[in-house]
């Protein structure tokens, strides 16, 4: 197995949190979507603190990163070299500055896919949504707490990329993360003696810069399918995250197509022999993995239905 | 998986005439070269310069393997043609001249004197059998229903329980229109893969193709489920069609393309990678060695814009049932028949691979398509053992009611 172990830590408890502007008389929504943790403008903070039951603290939006809208358009009006919808994740973002703090305003039920993503990530995250946005990321918040432990387990990868901070390298590693080619950023290459990726390189010059899609397809065939960590058949918009170890492996199964609708059955296929699983599904409880097979250095399972976001542990 | 079993699919060994081709093409441009390809006289002399991908076929083997006859008559297709078995007026059909078509046609087929004694040969009571219609063009143009009625009737005829025999086809969207459950003996099943379009959970995980034919993330194309795990006889009922990215769509198309997952994406822009992937597809164990029959529906027929009916001036009535177990040498038969359609009707030949005749679609005009055409799938199917091609060693028996 070609993967190598990143320094990277997931911790368990870090949960986004909802970025709310409106004032204390908007209690009782919250409340109701089962929010008990805030973040709001400096502004209004004072006002906030003769709320009870209701935890905030202050946070000047000013100071993160704007992450995008999670989900997918599928830009059937536009001509494109592919028929693949174009999925908008934050993946990219959060690889390039793991030690960033972002946030996200999305509407709706997205607030829950947001929720999951930038857990998922392990990266610090306050989502700002409308009142149609709470419920879903109240029970979406709830859900992250009640996932078993998995303090400090690393992301897992099948290569480095070199990371020269461009717009350029940003849109590749966008592509690679959208393929569900399993990667880490370094700033220099060579730190882990495996596959090294870098755009401007000779194998990936910055003349192909303008088709990312091609550099993206470039390094699969350099890394072979047979090697990949990760692979999902079925679905074009469900992107996975693997961390974990060789003996106990975590997965996150995004769905950005959820604001479309669930997806209707995933076989994904995870590098390594897994013996025992199990998986905790949001707004699913009690699904289970279907035709589950080990063998050949690989194990293949089945989701009948992904609507928004899964966790996955395998152990050997 | 425990059990099951991956192999590695050879290409057959390229013909001398191939070869020469791609010299010759070597020495030419490419659109000098397509034009010389095209100028050939001969139906699907040459199956072309196009590469084949690899492929990886992944199947179980631990599956009990049927009695099944894929070849039993090899090189041999039974045409039976009647003026009356369409209404061309009305668009209707007769449904008693349809029997008569199908018992004539498997009695022809067999050489057995009664209808029973002809279906038994194929099924026996005990079988569970799939019924692979085609849907695609409907409502204008499918499977009939009157066909599938009398080949239902015959199942049943020999004893196999109603709820042993299953009409299926990928999407449940076009099942619905033609509403085959209306004709049939009640008890019949009607079987869809997808309920929802892209859904993979009517596919068997442990059975598919693998190739990565344009960069595409989803590598897979996976068996129907029930063809694996529930039928143990097929019956191939095809429509005979134009098809604007195979050529043609006969028996090889309708079990290849309508029984695995994720096929579409054989085509990008004007390149069709069905030449090699109908074939393959068909010869995966266990659809290949179950499917038995194959009878053909050429009621009604495309001679362009196929598979489904763009313009009504493309629909033409052959008014033919084609039967027989070899679907190489029956679907050679159907290029002859939409070949011979084309000229009458002054459109260019399905082997044309012309770059002007290429236009994106809708195929509104007889001189235009949207692919090149790959009619040398048939013969390509040939070469992996499906069928014979070899126009001289296949025989056409022509019944006329």
């Amino acid at each position: 197995m070609n993967n190598v172990f990143t320094p990277f830590l997931l911790p368990a408890l870090l949960l986004p949190a909802l970025f709310w502007p409106q004032g204390p008389e908007t209690a009782p929504a919250l409340r109701s979507a089962g929010i008990v943790d805030i973040a709001v403008p400096a502004a209004q903070a004072g006002s906030w603190k003769t709320v009870t039951a209701i935890k905030t603290q202050s946070i000047d939006l000013h100071q993160l990163t704007k992450a995008a809208t999670p989900t997918v358009n599928f830009r059937t009006s536009n001509a494109s070299a592919t028929r693949e919808p174009w999925v908008d994740s934050n993946g990219w973002r959060f690889l390039r500055q793991p030690g960033g703090r972002f946030h996200y305003d999305v509407p709706g039920k997205a607030a829950a896919l947001a929720a999951a993503e930038a857990y998922a990530y392990g990266v610090q995250a306050v989502v700002k949504t409308d009142e149609a946005g709470l419920k879903p990321f109240g029970e979406m918040i709830r859900f992250l707490q009640s996932l078993p432990p998995g303090d400090a387990m690393p992301a897992l990868f099948n290569f480095e990329y070199v990371d020269d901070g461009s717009p350029a390298a940003g849109e590749f590693m966008n592509l690679l993360v959208r393929t569900n080619l399993l990667f880490r950023v370094v700033k220099e290459p060579g730190s882990s003696g495996g596959m090294t990726v870098a755009l401007g390189s000779a194998e990936y010059p910055k003349s192909e810069a303008g088709n990312p899609k091609l550099l993206a397809e470039k390094v699969r065939a350099h890394l072979t399918d047979e090697k990949r960590l990760l692979r999902v058949y079925g679905s074009d918009v469900v992107i996975g995250r693997l961390v974990g170890s060789e003996a106990h492996t975590r997965l996150f199964l995004l769905n950005y197509g959820a604001g479309h609708g669930g997806v209707d059955g995933i076989r994904v296929r995870v590098l390594g022999n897994f013996a025992r699983q199990q998986m905790t599904q949001f707004q699913a409880p009690g699904t289970t993995l279907l035709d589950y097979k080990t063998g050949s250095g690989a194990t293949e399972f089945t989701l009948a239905h992904l609507p928004v976001f899964a966790v996955i542990d395998l152990q050997r | 998986m425990p059990g099951s079993a991956g192999r590695r699919l050879r290409v057959a060994p390229v013909a001398l005439t191939v070869l020469l081709l791609i010299k010759v093409g070597f020495f030419l441009d490419r659109r000098a070269f397509l034009q010389f390809a095209a100028a050939s006289p001969l139906i699907g002399s040459v199956p072309g310069t196009r590469s084949v991908p690899h492929y990886r076929i992944c199947t179980r083997d631990s599956l009990p393997r049927g009695t099944s006859l894929p070849r039993r008559y090899p090189g041999q297709a039974v045409r039976v043609q009647a003026d009356r078995a369409v209404n061309t007026a009305s668009n209707t059909i007769d449904t008693p001249t349809v029997r008569t078509m199908l018992a004539k046609g498997m009695r022809e087929l067999t050489g057995a004197e009664h209808d029973r004694d002809a279906w038994a040969g194929f099924i026996s009571p005990h079988d569970v059998v799939g019924i692979k219609v085609n849907c695609s063009g409907a409502p204008q143009i499918h499977s009939s229903p009157e066909l599938i009625l009398a080949i239902v009737e015959n199942l049943l005829a020999v004893g196999v329980k109603p709820q042993n025999i299953y009409i299926y086809d990928r999407f449940a969207n076009q099942m619905q229109i033609v509403k085959y459950s209306e004709c049939v003996a009640k008890g019949v099943q009607i079987a869809t893969a997808e309920h929802s379009r892209g859904s993979i959970l009517g596919y068997d995980p442990f059975t598919y193709v693998e190739v990565d034919f344009f960069g595409e993330d989803d590598t897979r194309s996976n068996l129907f489920r029930p063809v694996t795990e529930k039928f143990t006889k097929i019956i191939n009922v095809p429509t005979m069609k134009e098809h604007r990215a195979a050529g043609v769509t006969g028996c090889l198309k309708n079990l290849a393309y309508g029984s695995f997952s994720n096929v579409a994406r054989s085509h990008q822009r004007e390149v069709s990678n069905t030449y090699s992937f109908i074939g393959t597809l068909a010869s995966v164990e266990p659809l290949h060695s179950r499917t038995v029959l194959n009878v053909m529906d050429g009621l009604r027929s495309l001679w362009h814009g196929g598979p489904f009916l763009q313009s009504p001036q493309f629909l033409f009535y052959p008014k033919r049932i084609v039967l027989g177990t070899d679907p190489v040498a029956m679907d050679h038969f159907l290029i002859e028949m939409i070949e011979a359609k084309r000229k009458e009707e002054g459109a260019p030949s399905l082997f044309d691979r012309s770059p002007e005749r290429l236009r994106k679609g809708p195929e509104l005009d007889k001189n235009f398509n949207s692919f090149i055409r790959e009619p040398g799938h048939v013969e390509y199917a040939g070469q992996l053992g499906l069928g014979i091609y070899n126009r001289a060693e296949i025989k056409e028996k022509i019944v006329q009611l």
